[in-house]
């Protein structure tokens, strides 16, 4: 069974508009919030324990903690640059319920003592854009933005941004940099957001998921949330379901839900004859989990990451025994070198490496080193980059090539898919 | 090793020696008027001796497919050489995937050593060292060799042709 | 100051300072492309990784603050071995064009892979092809596919000359360097790009292909291109010299110097040069040595008494100054000398980066000289002179680079009135040669072939020491001062180098420097 904390109406069209949004319990928190203190908010916020639902699952409250205590200008960025391969929940969120948002930008707004918002909307979303726009534009009429927010002496103006289409435009500095107009790649760490983000200013940046839940940790308090989730991982996440399952789809669950459950019960198990192989349980950067493993986990942060892989963005998909794993890593790495932005050198070439030997199996000349050999680029460009994207192509190559080998060997030996017992070029015809 | 000294009496007697001598020279003689073809000699200059393939004589430029010279002037053998008898002048070709060559390329064979160094560290096969000896000249200014001579010159039959592909280097990208 | 250990050595750094840093001051050796101590970090080559005690993760040292205590080691397995994949991650896409790359010989790449390289190349497939042979602009050319994209360059622009005009386009191992649309790289420090890339991919019009580098000898000086007094590095060997670089003063120039500082190795080279003394007596022009030019010139100087006035430019050095103004006030009692002003209007110019108008680099120290010696003559005086009559006999120490006199021919035509004309000039001249009275040419040399001071316009003294000789014969003003008043020469005795007396305690040390900086010495070869 879902539980529907966030989702709970996005079924309803009206959901999507000032005046259905109100009728179901919206902007009811924000007089409430404007009322609290700032250090409150972010207390309450740090202790329902929420993780950041974008893929790094950072403790929220714990990165509004790192803002310098001054009176330096800061700004909240949203993060809707959805790129991750898989994941599908932030847009369903601003597209059905964009109020939500809004309310839970607000009040993370003056909780860090924001005068300024952005939402940055992932270039393809144009739906998203428009309608985040609308409603940006209503609650602006309605005195839920602007200047003096319901008489409590709060100003915030928000805006939305569209990106222009770069996967690596998610990553948090990669994302300020695009905001700024400069060319989409990360910023080097230290210093970090917190301190020196956008215009060099004190920025926090948060994924949709999270801005949307602080409206009901404010709702139900700290502890009304920690109701849901475990100890570690508090609350409810969307997951994006896709791939092999007959019923894919947006699921909110509280964290630690079964994993087995989530794709038996929720997605409607495995087409009819059909097992399943494999599952990535966070979005395509997340190492691969064998069906055993998929078994046993649980969708959280800790259990997740015990078994070596992450929770990431919630993006789970689901790869049953029709599938060829070696076609599947070369889809991967073509995305992976497409999308480095090509500013740390481990990762510009190593992508471009990666994809090549993956692809020179897949056409049939592959080495049996040659499998080794995506081991050790992967191993060496894990951890040495910028950002994440580097340990995000390396990864799947890792867990792919140590689970299945047997399918790599098959294929560089035979010149064709142990799976599909066709070759790249046959299946292409 | 040691040299056993002849000590005794026997040492004075030196016709023995020069008889033995003779009949070495004698029967290589005789050999020789009989069968002619085993002879070692050659009549030079009309007859001349082939050496091996690997002998190194006169230098040779290769040259590419459309006969261009395959040399990259990157002065490699000029600097290599014991006796600094290489000159090269580069300039910049038109064809991008070229840039550099030489538009003057001199060896001084008069000191050149022949120790083949220059043909070990060219990277891109373009100097050997060919089977050619003879260099003789009645002036000294024409031993020193220019690109016409020492990738073109009529023995050569329009240039010696390397077996490195370059398109295959490109597309390889090496 | 803070204590940290760099690979077990000890070391005390300022507060602030990154783990390079404290690598560079213990002169220990780190792998590095990116960073550079003129420009911001960017933390993109990912090659200075080390590793910190207490910190599971190698970080770079490039932007990792040095804290109290800190253990810091780049001789660790894991290290080296990142290190080497690093860098084998740089090499994969780069193509073997040695040959023909003009940085061979002081390439990054190449010193630094025989360091710290991965000796085993597995790198199979087809490698990237990109442009080559890119006209960035009217001095540097680009080869993409040899860049390895440290940035430097668009660095460069962006924090040094403000100009803007590189950027980094496309992405992924697509990325190439380029010039912004409808822009071309000219601005007038363009050629530091050229220095500052690790690799041949920018490489300069006006060397490409001359030289390989290995050739070349080089040598400290200063920039005689203007009064800045830019520290330079000259390269030479013995067909001339062929390029300058600038050397690392913080006084003065920073790491940078200009690009018209940069064509200051032209009129050094014997095609340029007055290589033989000329003498124009009765109608008919003799070439002699220059020596015995200027002993016979002594005779006329001599016999000139008070019609004699020297005239003096400010590009010779403080010594030759000395030398020659005190030989005219002492041994010929004349107080007629004359400061040749040769850009009045630009005088006080300033870019606020390096390049000033006044372009002589000892202006201040030949004012010192005539200040010292008390003398107040004007230029209006000497034309005065000149065509009164009062001034028959006219010694000039004329200008070692004529490009910056644009009132050359002009001035040789007002001087030309003086009956006996002694012109003592390290270069050519057609108008002199051409000149109907008495004159006598007398061969100079070049701040390449001497030893001296120059004052720059802050008055700071920087002294230069010869670095090869290329008119052998051409005599410095101070031997020509020497002959011109009947003696024979002896034989100066060059001071001590200039370096050890500017060094300042936290400058970076110079074998260190030049290690970093990519500046191969050819050693035994």
């Amino acid at each position: 069974m879902e539980t529907k904390l966030l989702s709970q109406h996005y079924h309803l069209d009206e959901f999507r508009f000032l005046e259905g949004y109100r009728k179901h319990g919206g902007y009811e928190q924000l007089p409430r919030a404007l009322q609290m203190q700032p250090q409150q908010i972010i207390d309450e916020v740090k202790n329902a324990g929420l993780r950041g639902r974008g893929g790094a699952g950072f403790p929220t409250g714990m990165k509004w903690g790192f803002l310098p205590k001054n009176n330096e200008p800061r700004y909240l960025l949203c993060n809707a640059d959805e790129g991750e391969p898989g994941t599908f929940k932030d847009r369903m969120m601003m597209e059905r319920a964009p109020h939500q948002l809004i309310e839970g930008m607000i009040i993370s707004g003056y909780a860090i003592g924001s005068k300024k918002s952005y939402i940055y909307i992932r270039g393809e979303y144009h739906d998203s854009l428009r309608i985040v726009g609308q409603a940006i534009n209503e609650a602006y009429k309605a005195g839920f933005l602007g200047k003096n927010i319901l008489g409590s002496g709060f100003d915030h103006d928000m805006d939305v941004y569209s990106g222009a289409g770069a996967y690596i435009c998610g990553e948090e500095t990669g994302m300020i940099s695009s905001l700024e107009g400069l060319k989409g790649q990360p910023k080097l760490k230290p210093p970090f957001p917190a301190v020196q983000g956008y215009l060099r200013k004190p920025t926090i940046v948060n994924n949709v998921e999270t801005l949307a839940a602080v409206k009901y940790i404010i709702r139900d308090g700290a502890q009304g949330y920690r109701k849901f989730g475990t100890e570690k991982s508090a609350g409810t996440k969307l997951f994006s379901l896709s791939g092999n399952v007959v019923k894919p789809g947006n699921f909110e669950v509280p964290l630690g839900f079964p994993l087995k459950d989530l794709i038996e019960g929720l997605g409607g198990g495995m087409k009819p004859g059909r097992r399943l192989k494999a599952v990535i349980p966070g979005g395509s950067s997340a190492p691969v989990l064998t069906a055993d493993e998929a078994n046993k986990a649980t969708l959280d942060y800790e259990c997740l990451s015990g078994m070596g892989s992450m929770l990431g963005s919630g993006a789970v998909i689901v790869i049953d025994d029709s599938q060829c794993m070696v076609d599947l890593l070369g889809v991967l790495m073509h995305f992976y070198h497409h999308e480095s932005c090509g500013q740390c050198t481990p990762c510009r070439e190593g992508t471009g490496w990666l994809n090549k030997i993956v692809h020179s199996i897949l056409e049939g000349r592959g080495r049996l080193q040659d499998i080794d050999l995506l081991l050790k680029v992967a191993d060496n460009m894990k951890g040495r980059t910028i950002c994440a994207l580097s340990d995000a192509a390396a990864l799947p190559v890792i867990s792919f090539v140590s689970k299945f080998r047997d399918e790599f060997e098959f294929y560089v030996r035979e010149g064709r898919s142990k799976v599909r017992g066709t070759s790249y070029a046959e299946m292409h015809h | 090793m040691s040299v056993v000294q002849n000590t005794g009496e026997t040492k004075n007697w030196y016709l023995p020696g020069v008889f033995g001598g003779l009949v070495i020279t004698f029967r290589h003689l005789f050999r020789n008027l009989l069968n002619r073809k085993k002879m070692i000699t050659l009549d030079y200059p009309e007859e001349k001796y082939e050496y091996s393939p690997r002998f190194k004589g006169n230098h040779v430029l290769t040259v590419k497919k459309d006969g261009s010279l395959r040399c990259t002037a990157c002065m490699l053998c000029a600097t290599n050489c014991p006796a600094e008898c290489i000159k090269i002048v580069a300039a910049e070709h038109d064809d991008p995937v070229v840039e550099k060559y030489p538009i003057n390329y001199e060896i001084d064979i008069l000191r050149c050593v022949f120790c083949g160094y220059c043909e070990e560290a060219c990277p891109v096969d373009a100097i050997r060292l060919g089977p050619e000896w003879q260099t003789p000249g009645l002036n000294g200014s024409n031993f020193v060799y220019d690109i016409p001579h020492l990738a073109y010159r009529p023995q050569l039959k329009g240039g010696i042709q390397s077996h490195v592909d370059d398109e295959e280097r490109h597309k390889a990208g090496i | 100051m803070l204590k940290c250990t760099i690979n077990g050595k000890e070391v005390e750094v300022k507060e602030g300072s990154t783990i390079m840093e404290a690598f560079y001051k213990l002169n220990e050796h780190i792998a590095h492309y990116c960073y550079h101590p003129g420009l911001s970090v960017a933390g993109v080559c990912r090659l200075c990784i080390v590793d910190i005690e207490g910190n599971p993760r190698p970080q770079i040292a490039c932007n990792t603050v040095v804290t109290e205590g800190m253990k810091v080691t780049n001789k660790s397995e894991r290290i080296k071995d990142g290190a080497k994949w690093v860098l084998d991650f740089h090499l994969i896409n780069h193509p073997l064009d040695c040959p023909i790359c003009d940085q061979a010989g002081e390439c990054g790449l190449q010193d630094q892979y025989m360091e710290f390289g991965k000796y085993n190349p597995e790198m199979s497939e087809p490698k990237v092809k990109k442009h080559k042979v890119v006209d960035l602009g009217p001095s540097v050319v680009l080869d993409s596919e040899r860049c390895i994209l440290c940035s430097r360059c668009t660095r460069f622009t962006e924090e040094v000359t403000k100009t803007n005009e590189l950027g980094l386009f496309n992405r992924g191992d697509r990325t190439e360097i380029g010039c912004v649309e409808g822009r071309e790289l000219d601005n007038k420090y363009s050629l530091n790009t050229v220095d500052i890339c690790p690799v041949g991919a920018l490489t300069s019009k006006d060397f490409r292909f001359r030289q390989r580098v290995w050739y070349l000898k080089d040598s400290e000086s200063i920039c005689p291109g203007c009064s800045t007094g830019c520290n330079i590095k000259v390269y030479y060997n013995k067909e001339g010299m062929f390029r300058v670089k600038p050397v690392y003063n913080e006084q003065v120039n920073g790491h940078w110097m200009c690009d018209e500082g940069r064509d200051v190795y032209k009129f050094v080279n014997r095609e340029h040069r007055l290589l033989r003394a000329k003498k124009h007596a009765s109608g008919a022009w003799t070439e002699l040595a220059p020596g015995r030019a200027a002993k016979e010139a002594a005779a006329t100087l001599k016999a000139a008494g008070d019609s004699l006035a020297l005239v003096l430019t400010a590009q010779y050095s403080v010594e030759e100054y000395e030398a020659i103004v005190s030989t005219f006030v002492n041994e010929f009692k004349t107080r007629k000398i004359y400061f040749w002003i040769n850009n009045k209007e630009s005088f006080d110019d300033f870019d606020g980066l390096l390049l000033r108008g006044d372009k002589n680099p000892n202006t201040k120290g030949l004012l010192r000289v005539l200040e010292k010696h008390g003398i107040e003559a004007t230029w209006g005086e000497l034309e005065k002179g000149l065509s009164s009559g009062s001034i028959k006999t006219l010694v000039v120490a004329g200008p070692e680079n004529p490009a910056v006199f644009p009132d050359l021919r002009q001035k040789i035509e007002t001087l030309s009135a003086a009956k006996n004309l002694i012109w003592l000039q390290a270069g050519r001249n057609e108008q002199l040669e051409n000149l109907p009275g008495e004159v006598t040419l007398i061969p100079l040399k070049t701040f390449v072939e001497k030893s001296g001071t120059f004052i720059n316009q802050a008055g700071l003294e920087q002294r230069f020491k010869r670095a090869t000789t290329i008119v052998p014969e051409a005599l410095t003003l101070t031997e020509a001062a020497l002959l011109l008043s009947g003696k024979d020469l002896s034989i100066p005795v060059a001071k001590e180098v200039f370096v050890e007396t500017n060094r300042r305690d936290d400058q970076v040390m110079l074998e260190h420097r030049k290690k970093n900086e990519f500046v191969f010495r050819r050693g035994a070869l």
